[in-house]
């Protein structure tokens, strides 16, 4: 493993602007690094900004999402700084992938599989022959265990894991180092979603991708895929560490009701709400002033509601954005057990 | 519920459309008032008088007369007496005669005029007129000259007892009178039609009918269809099977076949505008009963239907209060739509010869009707059409302005 | 073609059911009305006529010819034997031709007159709505409204100002007829060209009143297609804009041909009374003047024929849509 990352992010802010002309920062100073062999989970509430925060991690934006401040460093190059079509011939699909969070709908309903990946892989390399994309496709289909029948079918054709493993593999088609899979397998059956699951596996493993980032709202399932997690709330990283680490041992009281409302991490919980924290998370067009967890915390405190703390290294040397001490925090949540 | 509302009258599409449809229902309302009547009355004499304002010659000769010198007077008589034709046929004279015309403007009378009457020589024999045409010249002349030197008009009456005609007195060309003392003046801001009729108040009591007719039928439409839709919605099974069969095949069949078979078969004398209305709302509720229908298929599986279900309440609670308020807003929508197919319908209804029986009420398709017939398009009588088109569109237009907005509110999908 | 079999016999089977249909409805809703047809017309031809006898010995005769003396059910399967014969009865206004023999032209005059208007209003429309969609600024704004106030004329008041426009006022057209009113058809090159010159006004003005309906559909399909989850995902794949515009064009035409399908009798019905309006020798005309000449034979002739272009035309856009649209034949599959 080398020592530099594959990407890094670094303060990276991006906003919707509505209609109104209002602007939503849905992603707001997020910093991530991204390892070789390395797969990192981003878990967190649906309205946390974890879908857009995929989104804004390619450095491709189109209204009504925009840049505002950030790098995003890629191969030595600041994607963010570079022109829209060069992000579109040069990182997208050949650098960095995407699998989108409804990949039911993902593919054109009138377009063969085959035809969608000569689209694909002609965007970025003009001259590449209809014979040699669809040997291409052939061979990397077999080697990820499709069937290659279904190059000649079109979407409505195929099942519902089978097209969601078909986007994996047209995503994957020229070997990106980066793949960010944004909820691939949660509108799946147990079956489909272990297969997505071991096949995101096998690719890292193969190399044919170097790097995953993988974000749902299931934390447990993050246990099982991902080496390293982050917890987001309301647009910003309220924790970050390792799976195990942030799975068995959560320090900021957000990141703490979200392994509570799961009890027992196993797939057969799946469907348990993320009922045991009250409250929904916050408006972006108008963030709490302090900590922006701080209105349904248990654990609120005056200067919770003042400032908001920075994500700060803790002594065991993970990420945690609350005021409180670490142990004073693990002593309050043992006590409640 | 409240926050739609709001949001619905903050859509500037809706906002546009419903305040063109307001402004005709006020205009509706509010002109009988203003000029009140029966519509139907025939106050002119002969076909199609134009738009303008009419005042009683009649009267106007003994009104109070004061004398005026205004210096264009006399070409403008002369120019009302002069038509495009007459025009181009003067200038055909001098040019044939080899006059300068060089510049001259046709339609400047006064240069027109000038050029004429030092050029014109009644004894002079262009080649290639015949007589006919130096005769057209010779009278043309005469009536220019007459209307330039204006000889007073005397008036005279015919004494009944004697039977005697004496002078009373004459009308010089300097003579006017006062509009405002003139006991009959009356505006038509659209002429009459062929019937001799106010078309403006005909036109008004028309849009009337015609929305009346609209709404009953939109309401007759919409009823059945929503009933339909709700029934084989809900209940689904062989219900549903029943009425999706029919459905489907009205909707193949077209709905202005059927209204032409049942309207011809009413017969003329039994066809009242509100017969031709239910008629139009029972062959056009295919829509709104399978846009409701699957409405109510996606809303019968949620949890607050199954709550309601196992709560044992009654079909026709369910139906009323966990299903309607969540479709009322296509219900709402389709009936805006039948609204004004139903007025297009019966436009075409009564062109073709089968709309409302036309001795009691006016309808805009009757209107259209009755001008065709008489060939006001090719006589150019357009007052006698053209606003009854616009009225038409306008009506529509508004109705579908209100609905994009409507959709718009409810389907944020196509705003983005 | 397995999958397309299945689809075709559904369809086929489901057209012979609404053509039974419209047979059914065509024959039993007017004798189902209250009034009596037979007694109206003689009503009307015999007015005047005070000899009792000679009034009932004219509406004895129509009822012959009618057979409406008969039992209603025999009446039908008279009226469906007569049907396989291709006779639709005797013209009453203008008796003794058989109505077949008046509708067999008009027929043609309408299908050559309407199907390729409809058509050219379709493809038109379809590429202002997506040129609205892609554009949105400016072009939504101003000819948004443009073109729903447009599709709101009715088709009559579309035929009424585009006749006054060009044939009364700039005498470029024709004003009435299919063709010159002192020529006999014939495949004579100056016949050709007189139907040309007056085809060009009614045609045009269906294509106008085509043209809006569809361009709004297609306008909000395009950008119903425009959100769909299929461009984003092609845009982060790096595929240029320009293709995937290509994609949700096609995509959002697909609805706009069933669209089609399901509106083209109103869109027919519509046009039938703007041929009235330019007196075109069709079946609307033919309609109009069996209406006011009282020709019932010929009214419900013509309604039957209507139905009968409209199921087919609806008939067979369903069967190219199979074609055009995998999903339908994946979904006649699983």
């Amino acid at each position: 493993m080398s020592n530099t990352p594959v990407m890094e992010v670094r303060d990276l802010t991006t906003k919707y602007i509505t209609r109104f002309g209002e602007d939503i920062y849905a992603v707001d100073h997020v910093s991530l690094q991204l390892w070789e062999g390395r797969s990192l989970g981003i878990a967190g509430e649906s309205g946390c900004g974890k879908s857009t925060l995929a989104l804004s991690l390619m450095g491709y934006y189109f209204p009504p999402l925009h840049y505002q401040s950030g790098d995003i460093i890629l191969d030595g190059q600041n994607i963010t700084q570079m022109p829209p079509d060069e992000v579109r011939l040069n990182v997208l699909g050949t650098k960095i992938a995407y699998i989108p969070q409804a990949a039911m709908n993902a593919l054109n309903p009138t377009r063969r599989i085959i035809h969608f990946i000569q689209d694909v892989v002609r965007a970025h390399i003009p001259h590449m022959t209809k014979n040699d994309i669809r040997n291409l496709a052939t061979e990397r289909f077999e080697k990820l265990g499709l069937p290659k029948e279904s190059l000649d079918k079109f979407a409505v054709e195929l099942s519902g894991g089978m097209k969601q493993r078909t986007v994996i593999a047209i995503s994957t088609i020229l070997s990106p180092q980066v793949l960010i899979a944004d909820e691939p397998s949660s509108a799946l059956d147990v079956t489909s979603q272990k297969m997505v699951i071991k096949m995101l596996r096998n690719m890292m493993d193969e190399g044919m991708i170097k790097t995953m980032i993988f974000i749902t709202h299931e934390l447990p399932l993050l246990y099982n895929v991902t080496d390293d997690i982050m917890v987001m709330y309301a647009g910003q990283i309220v924790e970050e560490g390792s799976a195990r680490e942030v799975v068995f041992d959560p320090v900021h009281p957000y990141a703490k009701g979200l392994m509570d409302s799961i009890l027992v991490p196993e797939e057969g919980m799946r469907d348990t709400k993320l009922a045991a924290i009250p409250g929904t998370p916050p408006n972006l067009k108008k963030p709490p002033a302090g900590c922006r967890f701080a209105p349904r915390c248990k654990y609120v405190e005056p200067r919770c509601t003042g400032i908001n703390q920075d994500l700060r290294v803790l002594r065991s040397g993970r990420a945690s954005r609350c005021w409180r001490d670490e142990d004073e925090l693990r002593r309050k949540y043992a006590s409640e057990r | 519920m409240k926050h739609k509302i709001r949001k619905i009258f903050r859509s500037p599409l809706f906002l546009v459309g419903f305040g063109i449809f307001m402004l005709m229902l006020l205009m509706v309302l509010i002109y009988p008032l203003i000029n009140p009547g029966n519509p139907l009355q025939s106050i002119g004499l002969g076909n199609f008088a134009r738009p303008g304002t009419y005042v009683s010659l009649y009267d106007s000769v003994g009104s109070q007369r004061s004398v005026l010198r205004l210096p264009e007077a006399d070409s403008k008589r002369v120019a009302s007496l002069l038509g495009q034709e007459d025009r181009v046929k003067m200038a055909y004279w001098l040019d044939v005669t080899g006059k300068d015309i060089e510049g001259l403007n046709i339609n400047d009378t006064e240069a027109l005029l000038s050029a004429w009457k030092t050029h014109y020589d009644g004894k002079e024999r262009p080649a290639g007129m015949t007589k006919a045409d130096r005769n057209f010249y010779e009278r043309l002349n005469k009536r220019l000259v007459a209307a330039s030197n204006a000889p007073a008009l005397s008036l005279s009456e015919t004494d009944p007892a004697s039977g005697e005609t004496v002078e009373k007195g004459s009308i010089g060309k300097d003579d006017y009178v006062n509009i405002s003392a003139v006991a009959n003046v009356k505006t038509l801001p659209l002429g009459t039609d062929n019937f001799g009729r106010d078309v403006l108040k005909e036109l008004v009591s028309a849009a009337g009918t015609s929305l009346v007719i609209g709404l009953i039928a939109g309401t007759v439409a919409t009823l059945i269809g929503l009933w339909l839709g709700l029934l084989a919605g809900y209940l689904g099974g062989w219900v549903d099977d029943v009425i999706m069969f029919f459905t489907n095949i009205f909707t193949v069949i077209p709905g202005f076949v059927l209204l032409i078979l049942i309207s011809y078969s009413i017969g003329q004398d039994q066809r009242g505008a509100t017969t031709v209305a239910v008629v139009i709302g029972l062959t056009s509720w295919v829509w709104t009963a399978r846009s409701v229908r699957s409405q109510v298929i996606s809303l019968r599986n949620r949890d607050h239907v199954n709550l309601s279900k196992l709560s044992g309440h009654s079909v026709l609670r369910i139906i009323w209060r966990d299903i309607l308020p969540y479709i009322l807003s296509y219900v709402i929508m389709a009936f805006i739509l039948q609204v004004s197919s139903g007025i297009l319908a019966e436009a075409q209804l009564s062109l073709l010869g089968l709309g409302p029986k036309t001795t009691e009420v006016p309808t805009l398709g009757l209107m259209m009707n009755w001008a065709m017939l008489y060939s006001a398009h090719l006589n150019g009588s357009w007052w006698a059409y053209f606003p009854v088109i616009m009225v038409i569109a306008l009506i529509s237009f508004s109705l579908n302005l209100m609905n994009t907005g409507l959709d718009q509110v409810f389907n944020p999908q196509l705003r983005s | 073609m397995k999958g397309y079999r299945k689809y075709f016999t559904k369809k086929i089977v489901w057209f012979m059911v609404t053509f039974a249909a419209a047979l059914v409805l065509n024959f039993f809703l007017p004798r189902l009305m209250p009034a009596d047809p037979v007694a109206a017309i003689t009503g009307r031809l015999a007015s005047g006529m005070t000899d009792a006898t000679a009034v009932s010995r004219i509406y004895k005769q129509y009822q012959a010819e009618f057979g409406t003396d008969k039992p209603l059910m025999q009446q039908f399967f008279t009226f469906l034997g007569n049907l396989t014969r291709g006779d639709l009865g005797t013209s009453f206004s203008q008796y003794p031709r058989k109505v077949t023999d008046i509708l067999g032209s008009a027929i043609w005059w309408t299908v050559f007159l309407q199907l390729p208007a409809i058509l050219v209003g379709w493809l038109l429309g379809n590429v202002l709505g997506a040129l609205a969609a892609y554009i949105r600024k400016g072009f939504d704004k101003v000819l948004l409204p443009l073109t729903l106030f447009l599709s709101n004329i009715p088709a009559f008041g579309m035929a009424v100002i585009l006749l006054v426009v060009f044939a009364v006022n700039l005498k470029w057209a024709p004003i009435s007829g299919g063709y010159a009113f002192d020529m006999i058809p014939n495949a004579s090159f100056d016949f050709m060209r007189s139907v040309i010159q007056h085809y060009h006004l009614p045609f045009w003005s269906i294509v106008l009143i085509s043209i809006g309906g569809q361009a709004i559909g297609m306008r909000s399909m395009s950008i119903y297609e425009l959100n769909a989850d299929y461009v984003k995902y092609a845009r982060f794949l790096g595929i240029k804009d320009r293709k995937i515009v290509r994609y949700v064009f096609r995509n959002a035409m697909l609805p706009q041909v069933t669209g089609l399908a399901l509106s083209i009798g109103t869109m027919i019905g519509g046009a039938l009374v703007a041929e009235i309006i330019f007196n075109y020798p069709g079946l609307g005309t033919t309609m109009y003047r069996a209406v006011t000449m009282a020709d019932y034979p010929l009214i419900s002739a013509t309604t039957l024929i209507i139905t009968v272009m409209v199921l087919l035309s609806a008939f067979l856009l369903d069967i190219l849509y199979a074609f055009i649209d995998p999903r339908v034949k994946a979904a006649q599959i699983n």
